[in-house]
């Protein structure tokens, strides 16, 4: 099975489980991957695999014009993104709560999912999430109209004609068509604030991961403090890329927040010191920097951002 | 239906007897044989129908696969060799770099080695 239709659109689904198929009484974790340069690969190939053979019964889906999903030329909305995955849900018969994993737009959908339809949710995992009571889909739109300029620019198409290899060139005017092609970046403002009441109210709980080094890991005190059950881990030496970063520590954490006794600590993290991560290459990392031009594409491209 | 009708699918221990006679190496190059037409499907552009695809042939240096690509084509290989080939185990005990890094041979070597002994009858 790897198509399905919810919602009206096609969505590139895989869905495993653990050894001789999938019992009755085992967890089912949905993941939501990242916007625009990113798609089902990063948590498949992370957490998916792994928690589908430590007993977990897991959903990995395309977003709606990312991977090898349909590229609709709207409906990217938050409350679009929120009916595709009940779409989904209900096509796949899963009717008992799920554990929604997100990362980075994904955790922030997986936010808005526990908050409009709380009972079909036991568990929240945000990783990265961009969280603001004020002004958060503005500062979506706006983060995505700079991506779009980044990738705009005459130099760009100049390392995409020459320079670029296959996958990051795929991966760069996939982006770079779901950005000119569609309403995503518009599609953004019409996201409602999060309510600070309905945050107090949310009654499952909520495992919450930040990068020390992330550039929104101040969003996490807020988001701590308005959501009753959360548990927080920030990582020593890592970005907001702490899910290809540090996939090794949050196998760990997710298989203890899923099958251990909550009343017990989560996995303390050792940071590897022979490896820190302060800038990610941006185009195997799926996040282009701001700062695209200077220096030359082809150079961010092969060294990062600096 | 007869005795002598053989359940014929990408799993080499389905045939029968014949697997039994079979080497190894004549059993991998059926494999690869399998593996590369997936991967070449999945990729689908004209390049990879033009590339030779060996043992050690790089899903990432060579082929160039994306990581959305190599889902695909997990897909494929778990519906081509079912149950008998635990993928989701494969996969789940390397990271993303080392599964991207992987050489086309690794796998083969894989699917050839969760084949059961071979039956004494692949018939229905």
């Amino acid at each position: 099975m790897s198509e399905i239709v919810a919602n009206d659109v096609r969505l590139h689904v895989q869905r495993i489980g653990p050894p001789g198929g999938a019992g009755t009484d085992i967890p089912t974790v949905v993941m939501l991957h990242g916007m625009v340069m990113d798609n089902m690969s990063s948590f498949y190939l992370s957490l998916g695999t792994y928690l589908a053979d430590a007993g977990c019964d897991v959903i990995c889906y395309d977003l709606r014009g990312h991977g090898r999903s349909e590229r609709t030329p709207e409906g990217y909305r938050l409350t679009d993104s929120l009916a595709d995955l009940t779409g989904l849900l209900d096509e796949l018969g899963v009717d008992q709560p799920v554990h929604l994993v997100g990362n980075s737009y994904g955790a922030t959908m997986a936010l808005a999912y526990g908050l409009e339809h709380g009972e079909r949710v036991a568990s929240l995992t945000l990783i990265e999430p961009p969280f603001l009571l004020e002004g958060l889909g503005e500062e979506m739109a706006r983060s995505l109209s700079q991506i779009l300029a980044a990738m705009s620019d005459d130099e760009v198409e100049q390392w995409l004609q020459q320079a670029a290899g296959r996958v990051a060139g795929r991966a760069t005017r996939s982006a770079r068509r779901l950005l000119q092609e569609t309403t995503i970046a518009g599609d953004m403002l019409a996201t409602q604030p999060f309510s600070t009441e309905a945050l107090g109210r949310l009654a499952m709980p909520v495992l919450v991961v930040y990068g020390e080094n992330s550039d929104i890991v101040d969003q996490a005190e807020t988001l701590t403090s308005v959501i009753p059950d959360t548990t927080l881990v920030v990582l020593a030496h890592h970005t907001h890329m702490v899910l290809r970063e540090a996939t090794g520590y949050l196998r760990e954490l997710m298989r203890w927040w899923l099958f251990e006794d909550r009343g017990t600590e989560p996995p303390v993290y050792v940071p590897r010191t022979e490896r820190r991560f302060e800038t990610p290459r941006w185009v195997t990392d799926m996040v282009p920097p701001p700062d695209l031009n200077t220096p030359r594409p082809a150079a961010a491209a092969e060294g990062g951002r600096g | 239906m007869t005795a002598q009708q053989t359940i014929v699918t990408g799993v080499p221990a389905a045939t029968g007897e014949k697997v039994a006679q079979m080497d190894r190496p004549a059993v991998e190059t059926r494999v690869l044989e399998e593996i590369a037409e997936d991967v070449r499907d999945v990729i689908g552009e004209e390049y990879a129908f033009d590339m030779k695809i060996t043992m050690d042939t790089s899903f990432s240096e060579d082929l160039e696969l994306e990581s959305i690509e190599f889902v695909a084509l997990a897909d494929r290989l778990r519906e081509r060799y079912g149950d008998a080939v635990d993928f989701v185990g494969f996969l789940a005990t390397r990271d993303v770099d080392q599964v991207i890094n992987m050489r086309v041979g690794e796998v083969v070597e894989f699917v050839v080695d969760s084949q059961p002994t071979p039956a004494t009858t692949g018939s229905i």
